[in-house]
């Protein structure tokens, strides 16, 4: 058990591992530890800042499946979601933070196989209590739900993606929601990968932890449907490659190859080929989005700083590559007023 | 930084390892305005060990999920470059050897293309794993204990034992892709709660040297595979219609129960979880979410396997990973089941 000198020594070490943090340990991680991705936010932000901002995500992922599943906001759940499990009386969405926000666009999907529809349902009701347990955890702290896009959006991204898809909604079919929830699912992954090492108490460590283990369990689940869906890989296949590519173009932007990131970290459903101990070259699919190549990466997931995953869920909002500083509040695509934050702000 | 503080930070840490066996750094304290992490329960294990331990267990689980994939996809298994112990080890453990029988070898039963590049995606990544930790820990590194791929056959007996299911004789996860789906699903859950479990584990010193980062990228890729798998699994029966057509989604929850039955005393999760996982020593609550078989539009699939109040993961100490592993609840075990010369940690002897 933790005694007096050992608590002393925690408060120490907390403290300075805080500044060790602000100092930019990117770079000291980059030294020591050459292949994994640190990627360190710019600012000093609490562990309530971080919870937050994994918060402001939650409620734009649980709001997509709420009404991708059920055809209901988080906050007013109809009778289909309450059958499936959610509360009855909905998931608050006026925090103690900011102003709560509206939501627009989404509809139910018209599901056709059980499949698609368990799987919606599944991970609507976990993202709910996602946010329902950073709420709780945050306490007085916690944001408002932000004004939140799931309408227009949607054609602002699929402009941007190569090929152009201007007229891409989620809402028309199995295979459209899955590369929509694809859209989300690997942010969410990375997010919370590059959230662990910011945080600084075990208990607010370990959450984080389970939770992005569940956002990686949802990411393999929609990658692994997709695959099933697109067996010939040439409908829904070659939009995760382009959508992937637009997120790592969009993370890049805010911070430029370096040392502790070296690569490209996004990589959609294109098989690739390996280097087997007992087989040279064989083809493997790509269930994992994880850069694997022999020499620096190991198949080890990526991490993304907060500026990064601000750039790609604001569609390029957080930061001006012009004058290469970040846009704070960075609004734009799913986040139309930005996301509701603390005093820190988030860039 | 001045010199004092760092001198200090340094002391901190220094006399922080010593006394390691308080849990995970500044468990005690809590941020303002939280309300719920004040009481982070310690699943660490008694006694000293440094970061190098905590990554050495994870590697010994590496090895043993990279041999089973990659036998799977190629009928061989990782090069010796890979096992041996590395150029300036001077630690006690010594190389050990694969068992394997003659049922044990490349999947075979009419596999797909799609079904063997999703072997050779997993068999790569684990053998990658193997690879990326034992770069990271350098000379310390320890080479690979033996193991024993033949285990999958009475672990599989076990499983069934009790169960209204048909007892599954001669169990070869090498048999056909199902069985091969099976065989996975007994370790990639694990493998996600066992890298849960550690990453707590790791120093404050660790968390700036990047070992923490690293484990939470494993961790998530060890996620996606168990989602593959539980997907895959779910799937199958769905397209079946029942699990009395599709055995299978039933075998796989009877190796749940069994790994429930395993660790069952001191179950653990992520603190501070509210009721029902407060991972308090003594706690029976299961950390398995078995699989269901959907029926129809309205009711959900239970791909992910975490807790059911709050949708978070769960955590393994590394004694209950051990366990597991060992295929044995019995306290003090030193070996067993997969690794039958036990692991080549200093945490390979089970405890309470």
């Amino acid at each position: 058990m933790a005694n007096l000198e050992t608590q002393i020594l925690d408060d120490i070490i907390v403290k300075g591992r805080r500044k060790m943090l602000t100092l930019g340990s990117a770079a000291l991680a980059g030294l020591v530890f050459s292949s994994a991705k640190t990627a360190q936010a710019a600012v000093a932000y609490t562990d309530a800042d971080i919870l937050n901002f994994a918060l402001n995500l939650e409620y734009l992922e649980a709001n997509f499946y709420y009404l991708s599943a059920f055809g209901c906001t988080i906050d007013k759940p109809n009778a289909a979601a309450i059958a499936a499990g959610a509360p009855s009386a909905g998931i608050p969405i006026t925090g103690s933070v900011g102003t709560a926000g509206t939501v627009t666009g989404g509809s139910k999907i018209p599901f056709a196989t059980t499949q698609v529809a368990s799987y919606a349902i599944e991970t609507a009701i976990e993202e709910g209590k996602h946010v329902l347990f950073l709420q709780s955890a945050l306490s007085t702290a916690a944001v408002a739900q932000p004004s939140i896009n799931l309408g227009t959006s949607w054609q602002m991204l699929g402009s941007a993606l190569t090929p152009s898809a201007p007229t891409f909604t989620p809402y028309t079919s199995e295979g459209n929601f899955l590369l929509g929830a694809y859209v989300f699912e690997d942010v969410g992954v990375t997010a919370y990968h590059g959230a662990a090492s910011l945080l600084t108490v075990s208990g607010n460590l370990s959450a984080a932890a389970g939770i992005l283990g569940v956002e990686a369990y949802h990411a393999g689940l929609v990658r692994t449907t997709i695959n099933a869906l697109d067996p010939t890989a040439t409908s829904l296949v070659p939009v995760t490659n382009s959508i992937s590519a637009l997120r790592a173009a969009l993370a890049l932007q805010v911070t430029a190859a370096s040392t502790y990131d070296p690569n490209p970290d996004d990589y959609g459903l294109a098989t690739f080929q390996v280097s087997l101990a007992g087989a040279a070259n064989v083809t493997a699919t790509r269930i994992v989005d994880a850069a694997a190549d022999n020499t620096s990466n190991f198949a080890v997931a990526a991490a993304r700083n907060t500026s990064q995953v601000l750039n790609i869920v604001t569609g390029g909002g957080a930061y001006n590559t012009t004058t290469k500083t970040a846009i704070s509040p960075a609004t734009g695509v799913f986040f139309p007023v930005g996301m509701n934050a603390g005093p820190n702000g988030f860039k | 930084m001045d010199n004092k503080l760092n001198s200090l930070i340094d002391k901190a840490l220094s006399r922080r390892t010593f006394l390691a066996g308080a849990g995970s750094v500044a468990a005690a304290s809590v941020i303002t305005g939280c309300s719920d992490n004040g009481t982070a329960t310690s699943s660490t294990p008694k006694g000293s060990y440094t970061d190098a331990d905590v990554l050495n267990f994870a590697l010994n689980l590496e090895y043993l999920e990279a041999q089973f994939y990659l036998y799977a996809a190629t009928g061989k298994g990782l090069s010796a470059a890979d096992t041996a112990a590395p150029s300036g080890y001077t630690g006690s453990y010594t190389m050990g050897t694969v068992t394997t029988n003659s049922t044990v070898a490349q999947v075979a039963g009419g596999i797909t293309v799609p079904q063997q590049q999703i072997i050779n995606e997993i068999a790569f990544e684990e053998q990658e794993h193997v690879r990326f930790l034992r770069a990271a820990l350098g000379s310390a590194a320890v080479p690979m204990p033996s193991i024993d791929l033949t285990f999958f056959a009475p672990l599989a007996a076990l499983a069934t034992t009790g169960s209204t299911a048909p007892p599954l004789v001669g169990f070869s996860p090498f048999a056909n892709f199902n069985a091969f789906l099976v065989g996975a699903f007994i370790f990639e859950d694990v493998g996600v709660t066992a890298y849960a479990g550690a990453a707590p584990l790791i120093s404050a010193a660790g968390v700036t040297s990047g070992y923490l980062t690293a484990a939470a990228g494993i961790l998530a890729v060890e996620a996606y595979h168990a989602a593959y798998i539980r997907t895959a699994i779910t799937a199958s029966a769905i397209q079946a219609g029942s699990a009395t057509a599709y055995p299978y989604i039933t075998y796989a929850n009877n190796v749940a129960t069994l790994r429930n039955s395993l660790t069952v005393g001191n179950n653990s999760a992520a603190p501070g979880m509210g009721t029902g996982n407060t991972g308090a020593a003594g706690s029976s609550t299961s950390v398995e979410v078995p699989l269901v078989l959907p029926t129809g539009l309205t009711t959900p699939s239970s791909i992910v396997a975490a807790d059911s109040s709050h949708a978070i993961g769960f955590a393994r100490t590394v004694n209950q990973v051990h366990h597991i592993v060992y295929g044995s609840a019995t306290v003090g075990a030193k070996s067993g089941g997969f690794f039958p010369n036990g692991t080549n940690s200093i945490f390979a002897t089970t405890t309470a």
